[in-house]
């Protein structure tokens, strides 16, 4: 029998919910054109090519390494795109995705990123295609929900505050606004205007931000609910505090 | 004012919705307020909202931020200069905490806290000391804006008439 992975134990909708953002089993739920997630993500001009950094590395001839004869290289590493960056900030009031799992899902399910993790934000550095792949990703999946989640790749500032009346987290930069019932991002993710408004979809209602969300809450799924998710957490703590101890003498 | 002020029978209270409140909710809640007798001072609590990006790549691109309006409370302008999140105010005594209390449950269309405790200084610390001098209004004490430039936005008398 194939060995099937396991990602994250548990019973709970979160601890099920984890498990999906680890093995990118996750559901589609919005689209976002290709020249809009560029026009947010501020890095080049829409439709323009990816500026480089080196020649195509089938033009530059490489050394002989058996490593790189196994590795097949990222198309963004292939082509030479410059490293270029997407940041993420999710509400602690039931954003769908944590700083944590959103690094899981990019350095399980993605080659070539470079994820970073902290306690508001996560940011993915990459070749730029194969960041803007991850950023759509990421995006158009259950993993993000407009409202409470928020490309921000300066000024963060929000995530652990209580949500506005609307329900959108606070942004000091004011780039995400509700209009009608839909997300609009009418500034790029470091706060500069754009051309265009980029609509980004409805935001989730209470109910099913509860429903999707990896993050345990005492007002939505407690963490000690989980009594599995409990037990493999004190097994890690108890084997990483006797590792090492040979009580010999 | 100021007897009543020092006085340490007053209540210290703070409103802490469940949700950052829009410019026009905080408007409506403010006024409710001021037209209850009976308020010493009450300042206004939330993050704060800049001008323009402070940094990263925009730096210096105007902001604009839809909560960053100027409200009219007691016939007096007022520029929010943070998204409000919470009012804290001293007032005369338990009678007018009820009246505050209504006021809110009229007013705020989300859940809300709403307790009793210290929340502004009643005693002139040292900084204060050296800031303002001996003589300072002891009415002052802990309502400046550690960020904000005191002098360009100087605390707003609602009701100067009262203080008399």
């Amino acid at each position: 029998m194939a060995y099937e992975l396991q990602y994250y134990p548990g019973a709970t909708s979160v601890a099920e919910n984890r498990r999906k953002h680890m093995s990118g089993k996750v559901e589609k739920l919005r689209e976002i054109s290709d020249d809009d997630l560029t026009l947010v993500l501020g890095h080049r001009a829409p439709g323009s090519d990816y500026p480089s950094t080196h020649p195509p590395l089938a033009e530059m001839g490489e050394p002989e390494c058996s490593i790189r004869e196994i590795v097949e290289p990222t198309p963004g590493a292939k082509a030479g795109d410059r490293v270029r960056y997407v940041q993420f900030v999710d509400s602690m009031y039931n954003a769908p995705a944590t700083p944590y799992f959103r690094s899981y899902a990019a350095a399980i399910n993605f080659r070539g990123v470079d994820p970073g993790t902290l306690s508001g934000r996560q940011v993915v550095e990459a070749r730029e295609r194969d960041m803007e792949e991850l950023a759509k990703f990421q995006i158009e999946t259950e993993m993000t929900c407009p409202a409470l989640a928020g490309l921000r790749g300066a000024t963060v500032h929000g995530h652990s505050l209580r949500l506005p009346e609307d329900g959108v987290m606070f942004d000091m930069l004011d780039r995400v606004r509700k209009e009608g019932d839909v997300i609009v991002m009418h500034k790029d993710q470091v706060g500069r205007p754009i051309d265009k408004k980029v609509n980004l979809g409805k935001p989730m209602s209470e109910a099913e931000a509860a429903k999707r969300t990896t993050i345990y809450r005492v007002d939505n799924v407690a963490f000690r609910d989980d009594a599995e998710v409990i037990e493999w957490v004190h097994r890690v703590f108890d084997k990483r505090t006797i590792y090492g101890f040979k009580p010999e003498n | 004012m100021s007897e009543a002020f020092s006085d340490a029978n007053t209540v210290q209270l703070e409103i802490f919705p469940s949700r950052l409140l829009k410019p026009e909710t905080a408007q409506s809640l403010l006024n409710e307020i001021a037209e209850i007798e009976g308020i010493i001072r009450l300042f206004i609590h939330g993050p704060r909202l800049p001008q323009t990006v402070p940094y990263g790549p925009a730096t210096g691109v105007p902001v604009q931020h839809p909560g960053n309006k100027v409200i009219e409370v007691a016939g007096q302008a007022i520029e929010l200069a943070v998204y409000v999140g919470g009012i804290r105010m001293e007032v005369l005594d338990a009678d007018v905490k009820e009246q505050v209390r209504d006021a809110c449950d009229r007013v705020l269309p989300v859940s809300f806290e709403f307790r009793e405790g210290n929340f502004i200084p009643r005693m002139q610390t040292v900084s204060d000391y050296a800031k303002r001098g001996p003589d300072a209004d002891p009415i002052m004490i802990g309502m400046t804006d550690p960020k904000g430039k005191l002098s360009k936005h100087p605390i707003c008398i609602l009701k100067p008439e009262q203080d008399e």
